[in-house]
């Protein structure tokens, strides 16, 4: 009987001009959306890509300028000498710490427009290199970009509704609905069966559509995890799909005019994708409230001049610490980067509280925006489509702690060999400690998207099956 | 007759349940807004003020040291808020807040608010500008797009021309009832609005905002007066009331959702920007090669020596009356501000074409001229931005001149190792920053207030055009 029912709706539907308008229009929004993911992917390969050769080209140079030294036996600066640890951690050898796209990064631009996506790692405090901001026009910002996850969250429910607000009142409205009930099938099933067909159109237009345009724009399916990811985007879409449409369901089962019917999906629709999130918004930035950055500016700022003040003392200490090294009797307490080192970690020491109070705030935030996205279908679909392309604050927030390993462990390096006046030769630079970007554990994203799935598929499920329910109360015919 | 039919639209409205409950929210909404935005505004203002007078009394307080250390420890200038920013935060969250001036570079400003939040915020703030450049139009949608066509269709229109109206009497009327009830919205908000402001401003800085806050607010009215008269063309024209609800939502969506974003990314791609790698590699490369790439460190160096010598008129820098080191430096100041002033220069000209499209492509969308029209008066629109980081950037080259001409007449031979005294730092004045004033503001907007006041004129004509044609039934 479903079947049958979808049938004679496909004949309608294609019957219908709505549906051919709103074919090419999907077609141009969704295919443009994945190319501008695509291009924002691209640039921030061709980036990365120079800023490695760079880090090469200076590698390069680092070890010829040794060999040339060696051989002419040059005086050298001390500021510019390779050969020196100082020199080394710093300008000639720093490395690039970067945040490779994940494969499917053109899906969603999420967060990764407002945060950098490489970091210049050196000796220096990590105060010095984390504000590497990517330039963009602070209106483009605001307005945030035509991505795909922009059609699926805002769009993509106005085309649904589009093709469901009418599903029965528009039978009624035409008195084809009682001669349809005259036939034995149950109003539930014929409804079933239109939202089944429309659905099935709309997700087979959405998922063609986004992967004509992922190969369009070159998205790599092949590279690893890719897979996983599309089909839980899939489910994604999916789910988020279903859910208004058992919205519509369940208006219409209330058995108001078509009019009506569209005013109020509209209403639902402007709660769930503007006003509750910027009320969510609101209610976390006031209950955890981030201080403004200007005191941590401050704040790093006094501690500075509180351990350059220190200074001597601070040297004592930090031998105190460090005994083994002094053994050699290389260490010379005069020394300018020996100083500067003490110095710095006396600073991020008096610093650390100021900073860590920043990331309580602000992960404060992001669990209260966890637990409360269930109130906006949009809210959830937005945090999983970014965590499966790879954009979400989460996977940031992972490299950030990746990047703060290799910093401790580049200083780890460095520090004894600058205190204790080591010389580098050119060979040594290939040993120097390098950055490698491991992916966020599958099993943490997966988790999140599984919790995101069921976040809109049990309200979908719920919604519409109430409103199969009412539905069975319907009055046939005005 | 105008007046009766306007009075007979207003008491309807009032009437009407859905409008009652629509029109609570909004206000709600609105007030929430700027109370929020009050309070955020007075907190930022707080945390700035401090910091400003914080940073310059550490300044102040550097013990003896060398003018050039001082140069490097340098000084941060905090941006400063103005009144109206708590109506529309504009960019705001999206640039830096603070820049650090010190020898040697021009800094970009760090730390964006939003990068301190969470995801949810990219679906938009709740400012009174997101109310009043979203909500209050889909309020008129709601409420005008049965003005004729439901009349149609109750078969009212046939009776109410039969009884003498004119069809522009009409129009006029139905528009002045709208604006009528939306009034009985917007003048309470207003007042409270003010009474905000009021309250949140101290010494008179309503005052000095009072021209730009007017301004804003006529701009928002030619805006509510484009959908007014959009949604009554609309619905005179519509075969049914149903369809006139979908084309003007589809309008509202267009104008609202899609306009801003996609007009963005087109912006973007007619004038692209380089990456900040890029910018840097190429800063750094004209700073060590010169600007045509034929002028080396080594080369301008050596030609400033020559320079000098001769000016002074001895042979050997032994013999300079004032210390070289000083010179040199400032002279690779003047070289970096050349070069800082072109990639900056270039790279803000490129912000500001993307903005000038985006504000030209209003001429599709209304929104996009509101939208920059409102900033530009809260002051938090990139121009006014830049326009601080230009007097910043003035600030540190003086700054850093008056560092290196100290050392260059009082180091004598002791160039790094001469210590200067605090009344060196004295010497230098407080950073004062003048905000533009609103005329400047408004010489940003041309375009947007031309296209706002076309856009609100040929409404108005389709209006009335379109009511005089209208079919009875």
């Amino acid at each position: 009987m479903l079947t049958k029912i979808m049938q004679h709706e496909w004949r309608a539907l294609r019957a219908d001009r709505t549906l051919w308008v709103i074919v090419p229009l999907l077609a141009v929004i969704i295919v443009y959306g994945v190319y501008n993911g695509a291009s924002w992917v691209r640039f921030q390969q061709a980036t990365l890509d120079s800023a490695a050769n760079e880090e090469w080209e200076r590698y390069a140079q680092a070890k010829r300028e040794i060999v040339e030294i060696e051989i002419n036996n040059k005086e050298v600066s001390p500021f510019t000498d390779p050969r020196l640890p100082s020199v080394a951690s710093g300008r000639s050898g720093m490395r690039y710490a970067q945040l490779p796209p994940a494969p499917l990064s053109a899906l969603s631009v999420g967060q990764s427009d407002l945060y950098p996506y490489y970091f210049k790692v050196s000796r220096q405090s990590k105060q010095t290199f984390v504000t590497n901001d990517e330039i963009e026009n602070p209106t483009n910002l605001l307005a945030g970009r035509f991505d795909l996850s922009f059609v699926i969250i805002y769009l993509f429910p106005l085309l649904i509704l589009t093709l469901s607000y009418n599903l029965v009142s528009a039978e009624r409205e035409q008195g084809t609905l009682a001669m349809m009930m005259s036939q034995p099938v149950a109003l539930r099933s014929f409804v079933a069966g239109k939202v089944g067909l429309r659905g099935i159109v709309v997700l087979l237009l959405a998922i063609g559509f986004s992967l004509a345009g992922f190969l369009l724009s070159g998205v790599k399916l092949t590279a690893e995890g890719a897979w996983w990811r599309l089909l839980s985007w899939v489910g994604m879409v999916a789910a988020y799909g279903a859910f208004w449409f058992a919205l519509a369901v369940a208006v219409n089962a209330f058995g108001k005019s078509s009019a009506t019917n569209a005013l109020m999906l509209a209403g639902l629709w402007l709660i769930f994708v503007l006003l509750v999130p910027s009320l969510l918004n609101v209610a976390v930035t006031s209950i955890y409230p981030v201080p403004s950055r200007v005191e941590m500016i401050q704040a790093t700022r006094r501690a500075s001049a509180e351990a350059t003040a220190k200074g001597s003392q601070l040297l004592a200490k930090y031998f105190e610490d460090h005994p083994e090294l002094t053994a050699g009797g290389k260490a010379d307490p005069t020394d300018f980067y020996t100083r500067s080192i003490a110095t710095q970690e006396e600073t991020e020491r008096l610093v650390q509280p100021v900073v860590d109070h920043f990331d309580r705030q602000v992960i404060g935030q992001q669990s209260l925006v966890d637990r409360f996205r269930f109130l906006s279908p949009a809210i959830v679909a937005q945090a999983a489509l970014n965590d499966v392309a790879g954009t979400s604050v989460a996977r940031y927030r992972h490299f950030l702690a990746l990047v703060d390993e290799f910093h401790q462990g580049w200083k780890f390096y460095f520090n004894p060999r600058i205190v204790q006046k080591a010389r580098f030769g050119a060979e040594d630079y290939d040993r120097f400690p390098n950055f490698a970007f491991r992916e966020e554990p599958s099993g943490a994203v997966a988790r999140r998207v599984a919790i995101g799935l069921i976040g809109l598929s049990l309200p979908a499920l719920i919604i519409g099956w109430l409103g199969l329910r009412v539905l069975h109360r319907y009055r046939l015919a005005d | 007759m105008i007046t009766r039919v306007a009075g007979k639209e207003f008491i309807e409205m009032l009437r009407d349940g859905r409008f009652r409950w629509a029109a609570a929210i909004v206000f709600a909404l609105l007030l929430a807004s700027m109370v929020m935005g009050a309070k955020h505004h007075r907190e930022v203002k707080r945390q700035h003020d401090l910091a400003q007078a914080e940073t310059r009394d550490q300044w102040l307080r550097q013990p003896v040291k060398n003018p050039h250390s001082a140069a490097h420890y340098g000084i941060y200038a905090f941006k400063p808020k103005m009144l109206p920013a708590m109506l529309d935060r504009g960019v705001d969250p999206f640039t830096g807040q603070a820049v650090w001036l010190e020898a040697h570079k021009q800094n970009e400003f760090k730390f964006r608010p939003a990068q301190d939040s969470t995801a949810v915020q990219r679906f938009g703030e709740l400012t009174a500008a997101t109310v009043m450049q979203l909500l209050i139009p889909l309020l008129i949608v709601l409420l005008s797009f049965s003005a004729f066509a439901g009349e149609r269709e109750q078969g009212t229109m046939r009776q109410l021309l039969s009884l003498g109206v004119k069809k522009t009497a009409l129009a006029w009327g139905k528009a002045l009832g709208i604006a009528g009830a939306l009034g009985a919205l917007i003048i309470p908000a207003t007042l409270v609005g003010v009474i905000a402001l009021a309250l949140t401003s101290e010494n008179g800085l309503l005052a000095a905002s009072a021209s730009r806050l007017a301004v804003m607010f006529a701009g928002y009215l030619l805006y509510f007066g484009v959908f007014i008269g959009a949604s009554l063309a609309v619905s005179a024209r519509a075969p049914s009331s149903r369809l006139a609800l979908v084309a003007l939502l589809a309008f509202w969506i267009i104008n609202g959702l899609i306009a801003p974003r996609a007009v963005a990314d087109v912006a973007r791609r007619v004038y692209p920007t380089p990456s900040a790698f890029a910018f840097q590699q190429a800063i750094d490369h004209e700073m060590r090669s010169g600007i045509d790439g034929h002028d080396s460190e080594d080369k301008r160096a050596e030609a400033l020596k020559q320079r000098v010598l001769k000016q002074y008129g001895v042979d050997k820098l032994e013999a300079l009356p004032v210390s070289f080191a000083g010179v040199s430096l400032q002279e690779g100041e003047e070289h970096g501000n050349v070069v800082f002033d072109r990639h900056y220069g270039e790279l803000w000209d490129q912000f500001e074409r993307q903005n000038r499209l985006k504000q030209a492509s209003a001429i599709f969308a209304p929104m996009l001229a509101i939208n920059a029209l409102s900033m530009g008066l809260a002051g938090t629109d990139f121009a006014q931005h830049r326009d601080f980081a230009a007097a910043a950037e003035k600030y540190r080259r003086m700054l850093v001149k008056m560092m290196n001409d100290d050392m260059t007449y009082n180091a004598g031979k002791s160039d790094f190792s001469y210590l200067a005294q605090p009344a060196v730092w004295q010497r230098v004045p407080d950073f004062e920053y003048a905000a533009p004033s609103t005329g400047w503001a408004l010489r940003h907007q041309t375009i947007s207030l031309a296209l706002l006041a076309l856009w609100f004129v040929v409404a108005m004509a389709a209006a009335l055009i379109a009511t005089k044609r209208m079919r009875v039934d």
